[in-house]
């Protein structure tokens, strides 16, 4: 098993369904284990952090709206997310949306077999997507780095639009052929832009913080 | 006559005095390992170069150029890992926070490399190789038997000679490989050009894909490849006289290709939203 088979099947070891190929795979594998490491941590450190970290509101309804826009989700009953979840620090926020909505694409990836008549993404009708200039999420980005050399701020502005720009493509490809399983990976391989810009972004400030 | 010797004099004394004082800022430091078979190496640099090559097994050697006080070492050693970090102390910067680094470690280390603007140099190794960068250029060479993990907003990344798994995210840096082969060998980039030259050996599955950046791949006439490439917005261009073959969707007139050339041993996968992408064939 390699790393992208790892990262493909990611979401079933979460779940606690693993295999042995996925632990011989970490096992030997510095990449995956720290990544396996991150998430486990994000997940420890969440339930110990204060109220006052609370984010804004509009950063969950703004992830929510994404999700509900890629057709991912449908109308819930229940909170999207559970109670703790609110209760993260912002800069956990940051990265932990970006693997959200990798996890989404990476859902969304259902390889069809040629001739399949069913629809591979939840069809849904969809409103007519509205995309912020500046999402919530972006915003909280930019002011992690707002300290930064002025240069530096303008050129994960600029990483940010052109991630931001490659999604709505590929959303727009998806939408406009839902069977397409290569358009499908572009937008999973946009997502995972995104969140390598926001996880540079983080992993930097968290090195100047030490 | 006198002036102008005068004048000389001044100017060199000067530059003299500039020098000295320049390299009395800078502090060497030197740092030794004995490691195992297998270690792991993790060297994090926010600002400078971090050259790494393959020296005597068991051993890891470092030698650290610090530009100022500004920046200090942290290292640490546990069982079969070494880490470094450049630790930035208050009112550091792009230039006080400089540490340059060249590193020798064991073949077999498995490497995690760190540095914003500064280049990141891998060579002659043949553990796994993980790079992050923002700016700085990241050139793997002469690597085999490990995982290449690149990932980078806007340095160029440059692999040569490199055999195993690779996986390269850029969003504006230019991507450029020769002679790489691998079981997997995935490119993600955005604007940043995808270029390959080399045989697309090791029947393996490549993966080149872009937003708005061109892909260009030179392969020589006997490679043997199952292609399938579109642009959706762009055009696609081959040298080569494909085998048809059907494809997963329409094959339509200038932006996608689909078809085999020699046994169709490896499968080569080439998309953009808007780039051109073109498979050259090499000459000889």
């Amino acid at each position: 098993m390699n790393c992208l088979q790892f990262e493909n099947h990611l979401s079933d070891y979460l779940e606690g369904v693993a295999t042995s190929d996925q632990q011989a795979h970490l096992n030997s594998c510095s990449a995956c284990s720290g990544l396996l490491a991150d998430l486990n941590l994000i997940s420890a450190e969440a339930t110990s952090l204060r109220e006052s970290y609370e984010p804004s509101p509009r950063v969950w309804h703004s992830l929510e709206s994404q999700l509900r826009r890629e057709g991912l989700i449908r109308q819930a009953s229940r909170p999207l997310l559970p109670e703790f979840f609110r209760r993260w620090r912002t800069a956990w926020l940051v990265p932990v949306a970006a693997l959200l909505l990798v996890a989404a694409g990476i859902k969304l990836y259902q390889p069809a077999r040629i001739g399949d008549n069913q629809p591979v993404a939840k069809q849904q009708p969809l409103a007519t997507p509205v995309m912020p200039a500046v999402s919530a999420e972006d915003r909280d980005i930019m002011t992690t780095v707002a300290s930064r050399p002025p240069a530096q701020v303008a050129a994960y502005r600029n990483d940010l639009a052109q991630a931001n720009a490659f999604i709505r493509d590929a959303q727009e490809a998806v939408k406009s052929d839902p069977n397409d399983i290569y358009s499908q990976q572009l937008l999973i391989n946009a997502y995972e832009q995104k969140q390598m810009v926001y996880r540079l972004a983080v992993d930097q400030n968290n090195e100047e913080e030490q | 006559m006198f002036s102008g010797k005068c004048a000389a004099a001044t100017i060199a004394t000067v530059l003299t005095l500039v020098g000295v004082s320049l390299c009395a800022d800078t502090v060497r430091k030197d740092l030794h390992f004995k490691v195992g078979k297998h270690p792991t190496i993790s060297i994090n640099n926010p600002y400078g170069p971090v050259i790494v090559r393959a020296g005597a097994p068991h051993q890891v050697t470092i030698t650290a150029i610090l530009h100022s006080d500004k920046v200090e070492l942290d290292q640490s050693k546990s069982r079969n890992r070494v880490d470094v970090i450049s630790h930035l102390l208050p009112g550091a910067d792009l230039n006080t926070g400089i540490v340059e680094y060249e590193v020798l470690v064991p073949p077999d280390a498995n490497l995690t490399l760190h540095s914003d603007n500064g280049k990141v140099h891998a060579e002659k190794l043949h553990g796994d190789v993980t790079v992050a960068g923002n700016v700085g250029a990241i050139e793997v060479i002469d690597c085999a038997g490990g995982h290449i993990h690149v990932r980078t907003l806007n340095g160029a990344v440059s692999l040569n000679n490199v055999h195993g798994d690779v996986e390269i995210m850029s969003v504006g840096g230019d991507v450029v490989m020769t002679g790489v082969t691998g079981a997997q060998v995935a490119v993600n980039s955005n604007s940043g050009r995808i270029e390959y030259e080399g045989d697309f050996g090791g029947e393996g599955e490549y993966a080149f894909t872009s937003h708005t950046g061109n892909i260009e791949a030179v392969a020589p006439a006997y490679a043997s490849i199952d292609v399938l490439a579109r642009s959706t917005n762009g055009i696609v261009q081959s040298d080569f006289s494909l085998d048809p073959k059907h494809a997963p969707f329409l094959v339509r007139g200038a932006n996608s290709l689909s078809g085999t050339l020699g046994k169709a041993a490896s499968s080569v996968k080439l998309f953009s939203f808007s780039g051109k992408i073109r498979l050259k064939k090499r000459q000889n």
